[in-house]
Order: structure tokens, then C-alpha cells, then sequence
């Protein structure tokens, strides 16, 4: 290695860990508002944990709303983490490793946002252990015909494997933090977490042969999490739901909006962090193609969604997807997302739009709005207008519901915040991996050349 | 503290003491409170724990007894059930039968005798009551209209010890226009007999004949058995202003304001005229009268021709049934059609009027100027709210005026806020008495409990007056029935046993053949012509709109008004919870310029009110219909500020005013269950008209047939139990809903909730409004649990709390189920309810109604109708203690018991002999949704409309 490689190294150490040691006021007051905001998510869930779920707006027919909208959409987020930590990992992109610890956090704490839903929305929720099929003295398992416990395992493997993944992609990053730790009490922290790392050969090869393992493990995950995820509605007879298209669709949709929820993030936590030159304007740009790309599927699954339903001629699928979507209770809804998912991403074709960060980070916060609006699209506006028109109702979000969402927000970017500040936000070691591979190839092609 | 070291405790041995009594106490402060139960020392004569008793007994109300048995457990009535011999029942209980079992528990009634002073003794107050009758200025009594042979017996010596006494009889919705118009016609005030089971072709004039008459449920029964398809079916055509429930089943129905529902039967009976040998039956003097009428619309006057034509066919067997809130021209033109087509002792009889005790009566409209004039010593109101249903008395003013005023109430209503002193009012579950049907069938009124709180019954206070206090009605009672079996003392019982005979006959809640005599009675009918000639020459073009006061489906004429099932209780057209509207049709709401949920103003002389619109298709154009019984005044009531009062415009029921109707830009906040008013074709309930049903029957049955499906197959072998709902019997009358209430312990849930959809019935009725938006036709579908065989809410209940009995019952399993509801994501018939919050906590006495074979949902789990399945296993196990199999038809449910149409039929396939059975395998038998491949165990008969020739077109 020679003296100026190892000093460029030192240099990106330098850069990538100084923002674990400084911490400037706008995060103390980010942290506070946003403390405040995740105190009243927990102050909501025990009230509603208290008097019951009829503080949400939920009646019959709109058993789920909120709670499960909220569930799909943070499991949705989680995706992109998965896809680009592990999927672009085994298919050998380089880039991702300037996003990759990014998106493994948003993944994390999105996959804890979405686990509280489901169990909050129960209506006993001190019960949701029967979820798992745990040794009972009377031998009750679950019903194993309901996509639901299926559900709870998924998600639950998810978040397992989601959390090793971030884990030991840190392990490294956590020894150099330790090492460059100004006060020895620092240091012992990271130490410990850093489970003593200290770089030797032996610990890199199993390292990266544990890491190989995790990736191929996680990869199925990004395809199966969401796919049983759609059969909790797929399952279901309701029109709007019962859709064999469901699977992939959903899966497409996740991804589009993990993206959406990757750039949101990114592009403003570059500019803080002065990570232009770790995360360049070519990693954002392949963000927003990949962005394209996914959002291209969705569209694909939306014709396709109402290609069926009309081809199916039947009466109520009809009426779901050409009178109540469009001209329904909460229409608005529909709208919100038509726009956000099938008219704003068309503006990516255009690479000078992409490279616009300002309207990129724009674009990418209404796609994630549009994705919110598309799952309560599905779940909400399908339990709206059924099968029999005498029962129908509309459904109308309490208070209790809004301050659900914006808490889960809050502790979402809570959590983002104290990753930002406490953890070294881009991979280091695969950083560094990746400049030193690229000046070998280029050594290697000079050397060739000479 | 020394001693404790002297223990010479180790700190080990501290430490695990310390921990022991930590998690000792800790756990046992967390235990649940134990609570002792006893077991009856000796054992009361007839009560066997868990097992419930019923008692014959009856309900009044204005005067008209329905015969009842009240189901007692362990000394609690829970549930009002019809009886079965009575002849104003047979079997069958309405909507208030239902609900009157809550008001027995109902936390507002009145919890102690008031005096001036405050709160006192039921006997001073008595004393002073008695005290006040004997002095000063002449006493008043305001009673509802009664039947009661004691109550009569009781008054005659009221009048009798005190001759200045006088008495007034009020109940709002009393109709006295059939005895003026019997009075008119015959000399005589008479009751109408209808015999709807031997009328092939019924016009109904404004007549809910299946619903607010005093023999509703009898003309229901009678009604259901022509109604069959097939020759012997019969025609109901109906013209009413507002929509009833006898309206929606009517094969054709016209929408006619007040004033055209005279000129209406005007030109019936004008077309009867017409008709050969009917011709002679009418003298000219009434003919000339009938010509004056204006003429009707060109709809209206083919209507009356058709009518008229179908009549004159069916010639002694044809019925025209004026309703007891027409006026009294409407009830003569119906009578006269009746004695033109020869119904008079076929399928139109009279007997003498039940209520009575009217001799001597004042009307309560002279109460004002008396007390005005200082001319009333105590005034007593007893059982009637005349402050909330007659404001334009002035009587909460007024009453003050009286020497002394009270008033024996249920609830502290707005005479009792009125009074000086309020006495608290007997449940007729709590009292002793008697009254009569309304074919005069003498019945009893036996209590089953011992009043809650110290409390006295209308007869009890006027014996009391009459004989002294205290009066022991069951005594009272029974000597009037010594009196009417012309028995003297009991000393000189010879070759009588009056003491069998009056158990005998308290048993059965009546005595047999104790029916008034039909009277023969001479038509004069030249004497209506003055009152025809006046009533169909007034103006049809005066101003503003026609007001329609009609019975309250829900809450009556207002005395349900704190009784949480009849306020939540959908109206069965309008679908309408907590609170009533102004209905209007929606021609006259578009000429408002205003929809439903608006808030219009109606004025009627200088007396003014606003109420919300609501738009009824149907609904007669140009007028407007208030139901009474709501818009109670009293503060920190259930009823308080639900719905308007329809009173305050001061237009006595019954009679025909205008008011002008002025929009308001307000808006109301309405409870509608329901709210779509009109669907251009409905897929989950069918319709047919006779003539294409017997020409082509359809073929709903295959659907089911070959329904491929991934769940496996089930042989169901043995008792299996199922459903048949015949949707040509079902008139949305709601009695069904309110008895599921009653037998589940379905909770009331409160308006909020209800705006929101969270209502907690099992059963519901669900109404299709199809076709023309003027004339619509009605569809009610009762629904509940379908009982699938292929449920798809089983397959996606993550923990197995909805699961399948081998007897083919979809069983929901409480203590399982955690509350996903993804079952009723799944459910397309949308009948499961959801506990949101802990509805389980009734308030106080309430409680007691429940019924404990049926468990308490706790929050958080989801629950449907069980086709009441602790009935099915209470007469399981009973078969099986006698060792023998179940009798065909030995299950009942709670809807299908009350059924006064009998729509609902419930038994097991297995039972070749059940009418379920016969039903299902009609043609016209459907599965609601049998697409979705769920196999329904319920299934519903197509509705069947016998229209004539020129409807059908054959």
C-alpha cells in the first residue's frame, strides 16, 4: 500500500467518523422535536392499548385502515434497504456500498415501525402471541390457512435478518469509530459493540464469507416478505384484493418506494454531512433509476389490475375499480396516487431532472406520499364499497389515527437521527475496499499499457 | 427495631424473604377479586337455577292488550316472548312487546316519591293524595285510555266517593276518527274486525295495518297465510303518504298526500258506484257527494279505477282498511266501500269499543280553562305525558294553577317536571291488572317480580283513592273477576271453584272466549253525505305543504323515549337512528332545494319548528311526514335532544293541516345506518311477480350446485341446521332485531358510534329501494350470519376463534378470539360486529336484563349471530335427559319466535317435516351470493309481488 493511499484512507476515516464526535445544535433540536413527536406515539399507543381500538376511525365494513396502511407502507420501505444491501450486493455493484449503510438503517427501523401496527391493531393486542406457534399446554396452534401467522413469521425473519445484516456490515466501521474515539469512555462503548474486531486476515475472510451467507439469505426475503404480506388481501374475497397479480406487484411497489424513501433520506443527509465526494451525483442518479425502473412495474401492475377487473366483466370488481376508486369515499386517495406513482415518475426519463437534487428529493417525498396513498387505496377502498350496498360505509381517520402515522413518522426519523449520529453513516471499510480495487484496475491497466 | 436484629437474620435469608413477600403480595394483589356465591339454602317452589320460567302476562298501551309470556331466570324477566293462545298474539311480540322488558331496568326511572318539599314516602305522599281529593276545589285525573274492567270498576268509585271528580282520558296516538266515523254510519261507536285471511284483495288507506294497529300482530299472522305464491294469493294494494312497513310488502303502493287520500277513496267508492249490483248498495245522496271531489292526477285516478275494478272481482272477499290516523271522511268512504262489497260479516266485522270508561270523560282540551278559572283541586296525571305530547294545552304553565298537581311516571318526564309532586310508576312487569285485546279478550296483566322500588300502578292509585291506601291490586283484580263471573263474596262459592278457575285463567294471561260479541249493526249511509260533501269540497290548492302525523315505528308516541333499544333502533324505512326527520319525497326536497341532513323550518300558525329533511322515496309530493315520540325536553336524559318534537306545531294526530316548510341553510347531524336511498338493480335480493314466477320459476338452486372451491369437503351427516327467510313475508318491522337484542345481550352503542357504523345488531334489515324514484319498490332483507358452509371468514382467522360445528354452525369463539377482524374483511354479507370498546359494562339494573345462557362479549373480540345456539343446545341436552331425538321444530330462535309474518323458518335438514325445509326447496330459494361459493345455510325466498293482468301484461 503506498504512503498516499494509506493517508487518503485516513483522510475518508477522518471524514466518515467525524460525524459521530460532533454533533451540532440543529441535531440537538431535530432530536428534541422529534423526541417530543416518538414520547406521543408512545403516549397514543398506551391510550389506545387502554380504551380500545374504537378511537380509530375502523368500523364495519372498514375493519383495517390506518394500522395495516401504516404496516404495508413501512414493510415497504424496508425493501429498497434489502434490495440494495443484498440483491446489488451479490450482482456486484460497487455503487451501492456509498447507500448501502443508509438503507440497511431506514430498512431496520422502518420493520419496527411496521411491527407495532399489526399488534396494536389487534383488539386484544396482549393475545398477539398466538400469533406464534409457541409450545401451549392445550397444544392451540395457529390456523395455519390464514395468511396472518404466515404474516408475523415473515416479517419477524425479516426484521431478524435485516438487523444481523446491518450488524455485521458495521462490525468494521464500529472498530474504526472505537479507534478514533476521543474519550477512553467512547471508546469502550464502540469497543464493546465492535465485538473486538481487529482487521486481521482470518477475521476478513469469514467476515466476508458470513456476509456472502447473510446476503443470499436476505435476498429471498426482499421477494417473500412482501409477497405474503399481499396475501393477507389476496387471500380475502373482496374485490380490489382478491388478485393473483398481488405478489409481485406488491413486491415492485415496496422497492419503488423503499427508493423513494432511500433519496428522501439521502439527499439531505449528504448535504449535511458534506458526503459529496463518498456519495456522488452517479449514486443518486442510479437511485432515481432504479426509482424509474420499479415505478414502471407498479404502473404495470395497475394496468393490469383494471385490465383484469374489467376483462372479468364481474359486477363488483367493476364497481371497485371504475366507481369507488375514482369517484368513491376518500377519492381523493386514488388521485393522490395516480399522480405520485404513474405521472411524477415519468420525469426521471429526463437525466437532467434526475440530477436535480432539490426536485429529486421533492419528487421522491410525494412517490413515498403516493405509495401511503396506494395502500390505503387498496385496503381502505376496498372494504368501502364491497359486495352489499346496504352495508356500506365510509371510512373518516380520527385524530387518534393522524397522530398514529405522524408519531410512527417521528420515531422513524428519531431512530434515523441517532444512526446519523452515533453510527458512521456510509460503509467505510467497503468504501475504502472499493477506491482501493478501482486504483488497482487502473495500476493494473497502466502497468498493462507501460 | 431491636428485635428484629435479634431474629439474627443472615442477609441471604433477608433477601429471600424480601423477594418471597414481594412477589407473594405482589401476585396476589394482582389476582382477580374473589366473590362468594351461595346456593339456595331451601330452594323457592319452582325455581331451578339455570332454567328459565315463563309467565303469562300482558302489555297495554292505549287501552289495547297484546298477551305475552315473560321468560324469568331466577326471579329476573328477561325476555318478552308472544303467547301463543292469545288472540291479539298468537305467538308473535312487536318492536315494543320486545323493548318493554328494558324499561323494567331502565337507570331513569323515577327513584323515589317527590313531594313540594323533596324527596318523601310513598305513603305521605299517598296521604296528602288522598287529603288533596277531599278538599278544596274539584279534583282532575288524566289517564291513558284504558280497557281495564278493574280500572273501570275503580274509577266508578272514585266517582262515586268524590262527585266532583272528574276524569280525561289522553294518549296522543289515540284514534277516535273510526269511532266518529262508526258513530256516524251505524249510531254507534264500534271497533272494525279485519279478517285479512279470508281477503283476497285488501286496499289499505293510509292503514299500517301489519304495524300500528291494535291487532297488528294477529292481522300479520292472518295476512301471512294468503300470501303464499300461487292461486290463492292475495292482493294488497296500499295509498299512504309516508312508507310503512305494510306499505312495502303491498303488491302496489301509491304515495298520496292527506287531502288526496280522501279524494282518493272518494274515487274508489265512485268506481264501486259504478259497478252493477254494487250500485245499489249506495243512495244517490252519497254518489252526488262522491262527484264533488276535485279530481285527481291522471296516476291517482287510474290507480282508484284499477283498484276499484280489482275490488268489485273479488266481491266478498275484498277488505278496505282505513288506518287509525286517517280522518274520520277517509274511514267512512271505507266503510261504505266495505258495505258496498258486501264485507260486512265476511272479512269486516264489529265488535264494541274496547277502551272505554268514556262516559262522563271530559276531553283534556277543557283542562286549561278549568285550571285558568281556578277550578282544579289535585291534578292528577297518571301514565300520560300530556306536557310533551299536547304543548298546546300550555300545561307546564298551567299545571301550576291547580291546587296541588301529580303526576305517578316511569321516568321523570316533562309533566313530572311540571308537577309539585311525581309519584313512581309500577312496570307492568311489577303489577297486577287486567285489560282487554283488541277483539275484547279479557287478559291479565301478572307481575313477575317484586317492584324494584317502592312503586304504584295507575289502577293501584285510583283504588287507592277510591278504597284507601294501600290497595292490593291482586285482590282488586281478582274481585273484579269474582264480579264479572257473578260471584259474590268468596264465602258463597257453590259449585264453583272460582280459585281454579282464576288460576287456569292468570296461566294462560286471558280467559278463552271472552271476545266482545260482533254486533249487527244498520248502515244509515245517507248520514255521511254532510260529512263528504265538506271534506271533499275543501280547497286542494291552499298554500304550503301537508303535514302527516304518524306513530313513531321506533319509539311510539313517545313513552319508549328512554329506552336505549328503540332509540338506536333503525327506522325501518328511512333507516334512521337516533332521532326522526322530516320525510319528504324527493320532488318535494328538490322543490326545497334542500337533501337529506338539511334542517328545514316548518311553521304552522305561529308555531314554529325545524327539523332535519329526510328524503323517502315514495313519499306522497307536497307533504310532509313527522313521526311523533321524540325531541323530549327533559335534561340529562337518554332521549334528550334526539330527534324533534312533531307536537310542538300543535296539530292534533289525525287531523289534515298545512304548515309552511322554509329551508334553512343549517345542517343536521343524522345517524342513517343506511345511506343509499335508491339502487338502480340488486344482486343480493330477488324480486318476481307472480304471474312470471308460476309461468317461468327460476333457477336459483344451480348456482350452488357445482361451486368449485379449495377447502375441503365436509360430509354433513345428521342434524343440520339452517335457515329460510321469505322475503315476500318480511315487512321491516324491526321486531325481529329488537328480540335478537333481548336474547343476545346486544349492546346499545350510542349515536356516535352509529354515525360511524359500529352498530352491534346480529340481525339487521337491510332495505332496497329499486325501480322509479317516485314510486319505489321496497325490498327488506333481514340479515345475519349466513352460516356458510365454506366460511370464509374461518380460513383467514389467524388463531381458530371462528370455526365449524359438525351440525353446520359457523361458531365464533370469544376467549380465542385477539380481535384481527380480518373475518370481517372477509365476510361479504358484512354481518359481524366488533367489540371497539368495553361494551360489556351496562349501567346499573340493566345488568339484570341480561340473559345469562348467552355470554357477554368482552373488547376486542368480534361477534354474529349464533342462530342462537344456546337454544339449539338447551333443547339438545333436554332431549338427551329424556333419551329421545329432537322434535321437528322444538329449536326456535329469538327472530324467527317473534316473526309475526312468520318470514323467518329455522329447523335441520334432516327434519323432511320442517317448513325451513318446504321452503328451501321452492324454486324461488336463493343463496345471497351463491357465486362467491360461500353455500349458505340461510337462504332467502324471492319476493313475490302478485300484480294483476294489466301489470304484468298477460
Amino acid at each position: 500500500m503506498t504512503q498516499s493511499a494509506r493517508e487518503a484512507d485516513s483522510a475518508l476515516t477522518d471524514q466518515l467518523v467525524r460525524t459521530v464526535w460532533s454533533g451540532s445544535v440543529y441535531f440537538r433540536i431535530a432530536f428534541a422535536v422529534l423526541g417530543l413527536g416518538s414520547a406521543g406515539f408512545a403516549a397514543l399507543m398506551l391510550y389506545t392499548f387502554q380504551r380500545g381500538i374504537g378511537l380509530w376511525g375502523n368500523n364495519i365494513p372498514v375493519a383495517w385502515a390506518f394500522a395495516i396502511v401504516n404496516f404495508v407502507f413501512w414493510i415497504g420501505i424496508g425493501h429498497a434497504g434489502t434490495f440494495i444491501s443484498a440483491i446489488l450486493y451479490l450482482l456486484e455493484q460497487r455503487w451501492r456500498a456509498a447507500v448501502n449503510r443508509f438503507s440497511e438503517a431506514m430498512t431496520l427501523f422502518a420493520v419496527a415501525q411496521a411491527l407495532l401496527f399489526p399488534v396494536l391493531h389487534l383488539g386484544r393486542p396482549w393475545f398477539a402471541y398466538w400469533l406464534i406457534p409457541y409450545p401451549d399446554r392445550m397444544q392451540v396452534w395457529p390456523q395455519v390457512k390464514s395468511p396472518l401467522p404466515w404474516d408475523f413469521a415473515a416479517v419477524f425473519t425479516y426484521g431478524t435478518v435485516s438487523l444481523l445484516f446491518f450488524y455485521l456490515g458495521l462490525l468494521p466501521d464500529l472498530a474504526s469509530t472505537r479507534d478514533s474515539a476521543p474519550e477512553r469512555w467512547r471508546r469502550r462503548i464502540y469497543g464493546v459493540f465492535a465485538l473486538g474486531w481487529r482487521g486481521s486476515e482470518d477475521a476478513w475472510r469469514h467476515y466476508r464469507m458470513a456476509y456472502l451467507l447473510l446476503a443470499g439469505l436476505a435476498t429471498p426475503l426482499v421477494l417473500s416478505v412482501h409477497s405474503i404480506v399481499s396475501s393477507d388481501f389476496a387471500v380475502g374475497l373482496t374485490p380490489g384484493w382478491h388478485s393473483t397479480i398481488f405478489p409481485p406487484f406488491f413486491v415492485a411497489g415496496a422497492i419503488f418506494s423503499g427508493f423513494a424513501m432511500v433519496l428522501s433520506l439521502i439527499i439531505p443527509a449528504r448535504k449535511a454531512f458534506h458526503l459529496e465526494n463518498v456519495i456522488t451525483a452517479r449514486h443518486v442518479d442510479n437511485c432515481a433509476k432504479l426509482l424509474l425502473v420499479t415505478g414502471l412495474c407498479l404502473e404495470y401492475g395497475y394496468a393490469v389490475e383494471m385490465f383484469v377487473a374489467w376483462y372479468s366483466g364481474d359486477e363488483f370488481e367493476l364497481w371497485q375499480f371504475f366507481v369507488t376508486r375514482p369517484t368513491g369515499p376518500n377519492c381523493w386517495a386514488f388521485y393522490v396516487m395516480m399522480f405520485a406513482n404513474v405521472l411524477l415518475p415519468q420525469l426521471l426519463w429526463s437525466r437532467r431532472l434526475r440530477t436535480n437534487l432539490k426536485l429529486l428529493w421533492v419528487i421522491s417525498l410525494v412517490v413515498n406520499l403516493g405509495m401511503w396513498c396506494e395502500r390505503f387505496v387498496i385496503i381502505v377502498m376496498g372494504l368501502e364499497r364491497e359486495y352489499l350496498r346496504a352495508d356500506e360505509a365510509a371510512f373518516n381517520p380520527t385524530w387518534v389515527d393522524w397522530g398514529l402515522l405522524a408519531g410512527s413518522v417521528c420515531f422513524f426519523l428519531f431512530l434515523f437521527l441517532g444512526f446519523l449520529r452515533w453510527l458512521p453513516v456510509v460503509a467505510l471499510s467497503e468504501v475504502k475496499e472499493g477506491r482501493r480495487e478501482r486504483e488497482r484496475t487502473l495500476a493494473q491497466a497502466e502497468g498493462a499499457r507501460g | 427495631m431491636a428485635e428484629v436484629f435479634e431474629l439474627h437474620l443472615r442477609r441471604r435469608d433477608l433477601g429471600k424473604l424480601v423477594a418471597a413477600s414481594l412477589a407473594l403480595s405482589g401476585l396476589t394483589a394482582c389476582a382477580e377479586r374473589r366473590e362468594k356465591i351461595f346456593p339456595y339454602v331451601r330452594r323457592p317452589a319452582g325455581v331451578v337455577p339455570g332454567v328459565a320460567t315463563h309467565y303469562a302476562t300482558s302489555v297495554v298501551r292505549d287501552g289495547f292488550a297484546v298477551g305475552v309470556l315473560a321468560e324469568s331466570h331466577e326471579g329476573r324477566p328477561t325476555k318478552i316472548e308472544g303467547n301463543p293462545e292469545h288472540p291479539a298474539s298468537l305467538g308473535a311480540a312487536g318492536v315494543f312487546e320486545q323493548a318493554s322488558v328494558l324499561d323494567l331496568y331502565d337507570p331513569a326511572r323515577v327513584a323515589g316519591s317527590r313531594g313540594p318539599l323533596g324527596l318523601t314516602s310513598r305513603e305521605s305522599l299517598e296521604r296528602e293524595l288522598s287529603a288533596a281529593f277531599g278538599r278544596g276545589a274539584a279534583p282532575w285525573l288524566v289517564l291513558e285510555p284504558t280497557s281495564s274492567p278493574s280500572l273501570l270498576r275503580a274509577l266508578a268509585a272514585l266517582r262515586a266517593r268524590f262527585p266532583r271528580a272528574r276524569v280525561s282520558f289522553h294518549a296522543p296516538l289515540a284514534a277516535d276518527a273510526r269511532y266518529a266515523a262508526t258513530e256516524r254510519l251505524f249510531g254507534r261507536p264500534l271497533e272494525p274486525q279485519y279478517r285479512f285471511e279470508r281477503a283476497t284483495v285488501v286496499l289499505a288507506l293510509g292503514a299500517d295495518f301489519l304495524h300500528d294497529m291494535p291487532l297488528s300482530l294477529r292481522h300479520a299472522r292472518d295476512f301471512a297465510t294468503r300470501r303464499a305464491p300461487g292461486p290463492a294469493m292475495s292482493r294488497i294494494y296500499a295509498a299512504e303518504t309516508t312508507l310503512t312497513p305494510t306499505g312495502t310488502l303491498a303488491d302496489e303502493r301509491i304515495g298520496l298526500a292527506p287531502s288526496e287520500l280522501v279524494r282518493f277513496a272518494a274515487a274508489v267508492l265512485a268506481e264501486l258506484a259504478k259497478q252493477g249490483e254494487l250500485a245499489t248498495a249506495l243512495p244517490d245522496g252519497v254518489k252526488s257527494a262522491l262527484a264533488r271531489g276535485a279530481p285527481l292526477g291522471e296516476t291517482e285516478a287510474a290507480f282508484a279505477r284499477k283498484v276499484a275494478r280489482e275490488l268489485a272481482r273479488a266481491r266478498g272477499a275484498a277488505l278496505v282498511v282505513a288506518g287509525p290516523g286517517t280522518p274520520e271522511s277517509v274511514q267512512v268512504l271505507a266503510l261504505l266501500a266495505n258495505a258496498a262489497l258486501g264485507s260486512v260479516g265476511r272479512t269486516l266485522s264489529f265488535v264494541e269499543p274496547v277502551p272505554s270508561g268514556q262516559d262522563g270523560a271530559l276531553p283534556l282540551a277543557k283542562l286549561p280553562d278549568a285550571l285558568r278559572a281556578g277550578d282544579v283541586g289535585a291534578l292528577v296525571f297518571a301514565g300520560t305525558n300530556p306536557v310533551y305530547s299536547a304543548p298546546e294545552l300550555a300545561l307546564d304553565e298551567l299545571v301550576a294553577r291547580a291546587q296541588s298537581s301529580f303526576c305517578l311516571a316511569h321516568v321523570e318526564n316533562e309533566t313530572a317536571r311540571a308537577c309539585g309532586s311525581v309519584l313512581p310508576e309500577a312496570h307492568y312487569l311489577e303489577s297486577w291488572g287486567d285489560a282487554r285485546a283488541g277483539d275484547g279478550t279479557l287478559s291479565f296483566v301478572q307481575p313477575l317480580i317484586e317492584p324494584l322500588r317502592p312503586s304504584a300502578s295507575a289502577l293501584e292509585l285510583v283504588a287507592g283513592l277510591a278504597f284507601g291506601f294501600p290497595a292490593s291490586t291482586h285482590e282488586f283484580v281478582r274481585d273484579t273477576e269474582r264480579a264479572r263471573l257473578g260471584l259474590g263474596p268468596a264465602s258463597a262459592d257453590i259449585g264453583f271453584d272460582f280459585e281454579a278457575e282464576w288460576e287456569r285463567n292468570v296461566q294462560r294471561g286471558f280467559v278463552e272466549h271472552s271476545e266482545f260479541a260482533a254486533v249487527n249493526p244498520t248502515l244509515a249511509p245517507e248520514r255521511a253525505v254532510p260529512l263528504l260533501e265538506q271534506a271533499l269540497s275543501a280547497p286542494s290548492s291552499a298554500s304550503g305543504f301537508e303535514l302527516h302525523l304518524a306513530c313513531s315505528p321506533t319509539l311510539y308516541d313517545g313513552r319508549f323515549s328512554e329506552n336505549a333499544w328503540l332509540l338506536e333502533l333503525p327506522h325501518p324505512l328511512t333507516k334512521q337512528s337516533w332521532g326522526n326527520a322530516a320525510l319528504v319525497s324527493s320532488r318535494t326536497a328538490a322543490m326545497l332545494g334542500r337533501h337529506t341532513g338539511d334542517v328545514v323550518e316548518l311553521t304552522h300558525g305561529t308555531r314554529r319548528l325545524r327539523a332535519p329533511l329526510v328524503i323517502l322515496p315514495g313519499h306522497a309530493d307536497g307533504s310532509v311526514t313527522l313521526e311523533l315520540g321524540f325531541g323530549h325536553a327533559v335534561a340529562d336524559q337518554l332521549s334528550h335532544g334526539v330527534g324533534v318534537n312533531a307536537s310542538v306545531l300543535g296539530v292534533p294526530f289525525g287531523t289534515v293541516a298545512r304548515v309552511e316548510v322554509r329551508p334553512t341553510s343549517a345542517k343536521a347531524d343524522l345517524a342513517l345506518t343506511e345511506d343509499h336511498w335508491l339502487l338502480a338493480e340488486e344482486a343480493v335480493a330477488h324480486e318476481l311477480t307472480l304471474a312470471s314466477y308460476t309461468q317461468n320459476p327460476p333457477k336459483y338452486e344451480h348456482d350452488l350446485a357445482a361451486q368449485p372451491s379449495l377447502l375441503p369437503s365436509f360430509e354433513y351427516a345428521g342434524t343440520q341446521w339452517a335457515m329460510s327467510i321469505d322475503l315476500s313475508l318480511c315487512s321491516g318491522c324491526n321486531a325481529c332485531v329488537v328480540a335478537c337484542q333481548a336474547e343476545n345481550n346486544t349492546p346499545v352503542v350510542g349515536k356516535d358510534l352509529v354515525k360511524n357504523s359500529r352498530e352491534m345488531y346480529w340481525l339487521r334489515i337491510d332495505r332496497y329501494l329499486t325501480g322509479n324514484p317516485d314510486a319505489p319498490r321496497v325490498l327488506q332483507q333481514p340479515m345475519l350470519c349466513q352460516h356458510c358452509e365454506k366460511a370464509p371468514c374461518e380460513y383467514v382467522c389467524p388463531v381458530n376463534a371462528t370455526v365449524h360445528s359438525t351440525d353446520g354452525l359457523n361458531e365464533m369463539v370469544y376467549n380465542r378470539c385477539i380481535g384481527t377482524r380480518f373475518c370481517s374483511n372477509n365476510c361479504p354479507y358484512k354481518v359481524r360486529r366488533f367489540n371497539w370498546f368495553d361494551f360489556s359494562g351496562a349501567r346499573g339494573a340493566t345488568l339484570l336484563q341480561r340473559n345469562p345462557d348467552v355470554t357477554v362479549r368482552e373488547r376486542g373480540v368480534m361477534e354474529k349471530c349464533t342462530y342462537c345456539v344456546q337454544r339449539i343446545r338447551r333443547a339438545e341436552i333436554l332431549a338427551r335427559r329424556e333419551q329421545r331425538r329432537l322434535r321437528p321444530g322444538e329449536v326456535v330462535t329469538a327472530c324467527q319466535q317473534t316473526c309475526a309474518t312468520g318470514a323467518i323458518a329455522f329447523g335441520s335438514l334432516d327434519d323432511e317435516s320442517s317448513e325451513m325445509l318446504r321452503r328451501r326447496r321452492e324454486p324461488r330459494a336463493f343463496a345471497a351470493f351463491a357465486e362467491l361459493g360461500t353455500r349458505p345455510r340461510t337462504r332467502y325466498l324471492a319476493k313475490i309481488r302478485n300484480l294483476d293482468g294489466e301489470e304484468t301484461g298477460s
